[in-house]
């Protein structure tokens, strides 16, 4: 019946996608003249979905990304988030967690994870208790005053995330998050951000390298071709949730992962 | 070894070029009219310092060290940032800046005195010009230390120009600073000084010059002793702070 009223009720009024991609190009100026980056991609991201992308280097897939996130300008096309066109950098709809943590070696733990608050002003009182909601959500309960490089590299993601969702945006971007880490530890933090993902019920686009990590964390998989960068395939991956390590070793896991190898053999 | 042995043997080492200092000359094993004891230098040194010509002589040589200095760091400052941040008069200004930079800036101040003569300006001329090459250099790579990728974690978090420049350059660059302050009080003190012991009237350098010419060795060895001082005090003032701001860097 539950399903019934939902169908209805999206007929009546659908609600926006998280994140809709409508027709981007992207030609950017290099030495040797007019080099196209992306061609005509379109995607849509439902919400709460958990979405990777991949393909293979120099795709483009990092300069979707950072369109997405209003960093950079698309030269054709649209990007909505929500159903609002994304123009500038928007903190209230979409959070960035980039390559390599990227936090600000001068600050604690805590005070990165407070800078975009900080940033707005917010108050002071605040600021210290949504950052120690986050800290704690991201599994760093008393490392609040450690700097960045008193942290191991898996904490620095935990801070990087926990800093990407202080705002509580309904997206958050992810750009090879984990690529810096070593295997262990990278298997680690996709199981702890899937558990975050369902803990927040955020919408999250990911670009990794990793087609184990693409497989093990997402709804679906995009795959890219080489420059310039086209959605060439679009792999449902219909593993059931909560996933476990022990789904790596099935042949459903393994049949996933070559599709997606075989289409970036294709497209590389 | 642990710390306290290390600063045991430096303690020691001091202790012992002092002690030679005060004990070869006294024993004749040093020709003391070349190098008097010390413990006559240090009488010497109170006692100069008492003089009104000295106090005179210090406050002008103080007045032309942090004019000077107050003109290049600022002026430098901005150049260095200007090249750094627009790649245009950076590709025009940095090789033409480097080169300037390799010249020994002493063999200008000819030029100084003859343009400017030999009063206070031409000392605040000198010094400056001698120290801004520097803080360009340093400024230029504080502001290319800054990295990219904080810039853009910024950015993605809605910070305004304003905000990037307060809560991502300024932190990111601080040490930097700091250690551009130090060493350009380095080379901007040191322009004083040639500039004073090459022509001038008056100035702590020039006293030590005339005491040199007059081998007024005692007197000559307390004004030394008196510069080293106030340098030393500078640097390991702002090396301190340097220490403070930087804890982050490993």
């Amino acid at each position: 019946m539950q399903h019934v009223a939902n169908l209805s009720a999206s007929r009546a009024e659908p609600a926006p996608a998280a994140v809709a991609v409508e027709g981007v190009s992207h030609v950017y100026d290099g030495r040797e003249g007019k080099v196209p980056a992306l061609e005509d991609i379109s995607m849509t991201v439902g919400a709460g979905r958990f979405v990777v992308i991949v393909g293979p280097s120099g795709c483009g897939k990092t300069s979707l990304l950072m369109m997405m996130a209003g960093l950079r300008r698309q030269t054709e096309g649209a990007i909505l988030c929500a159903g609002r066109p994304i123009l500038d950098p928007d903190p209230d709809r979409v959070g960035v967690v980039f390559q390599e943590a990227s936090l600000f070696p001068w600050l604690t733990a805590l005070d990165n994870i407070e800078f975009p608050l900080a940033l707005r002003r917010a108050p002071r009182e605040e600021r210290r208790r949504r950052a120690t909601e986050m800290l704690n959500l991201v599994g760093l309960q008393g490392f609040g005053a450690r700097y960045p490089h008193e942290l191991s590299g898996g904490m620095k993601q935990r801070v990087s995330i926990a800093r990407g969702l202080v705002q509580d945006p309904p997206v958050l971007l992810m750009d090879e998050p984990f690529a810096a880490l070593d295997e262990q530890t990278r298997m680690t933090m996709g199981h702890e951000l899937l558990r975050i993902w369902s803990q927040t019920g955020k919408t999250v686009v990911f670009i990794t390298h990793s087609l184990t990590e693409a497989v093990y964390l997402a709804d679906e998989v995009l795959v890219m071709s080489a420059r310039p960068g086209r959605i060439i395939d679009r792999i449902l991956i219909t593993l059931p949730r909560p996933r476990t390590y022990e789904m790596m070793a099935t042949d459903v896991f393994g049949r996933l992962r070559d599709r997606i190898w075989q289409q970036i053999r294709k497209a590389a | 070894m642990t710390r306290l042995q290390i600063v045991l043997v430096r303690l020691a080492l001091l202790v012992l070029m002092l002690g030679a200092w005060e004990l070869l000359p006294r024993n004749g094993v040093v020709n003391p009219r070349l190098l008097p004891p010390l413990g006559d230098v240090l009488v010497m040194l109170a006692d100069i310092l008492g003089r009104p010509a000295v106090q005179e002589a210090i406050l002008v040589t103080a007045a032309e060290v942090i004019v000077a200095f107050i003109i290049a760091v600022p002026v430098g400052a901005a150049v260095g940032v200007l090249i750094a941040e627009n790649d245009y008069l950076g590709e025009i200004f940095k090789p033409l800046l480097f080169y300037v930079f390799s010249i020994p800036k002493s063999i200008f101040l000819p030029m100084f005195i003859l343009i400017m003569g030999i009063g206070f300006q031409q000392k605040v001329a000198y010094a400056a010009f001698s120290t801004v090459f520097v803080v360009i250099m340093s400024a230029t790579a504080a502001v290319e230390s800054v990295r990219a990728d904080h810039v853009l974690v910024a950015r993605s978090y809605g910070a305004t120009q304003m905000q990037v420049l307060t809560r991502v350059y300024v932190p990111s660059m601080m040490p930097f600073l700091l250690e551009t302050l130090r060493i350009s009080m380095i080379f901007n003190f040191t322009g004083v000084m040639i500039a004073e012991m090459y022509a001038s009237r008056t100035g702590i350098g020039h006293l030590i010059a005339n005491w040199g010419e007059n081998f007024q060795m005692p007197q000559l060895f307390a004004g030394v002793i008196l510069l080293a001082a106030v340098a030393i005090a500078f640097n390991e003032t702002v090396r301190f702070l340097e220490a403070r701001c930087s804890t982050w860097r490993t």
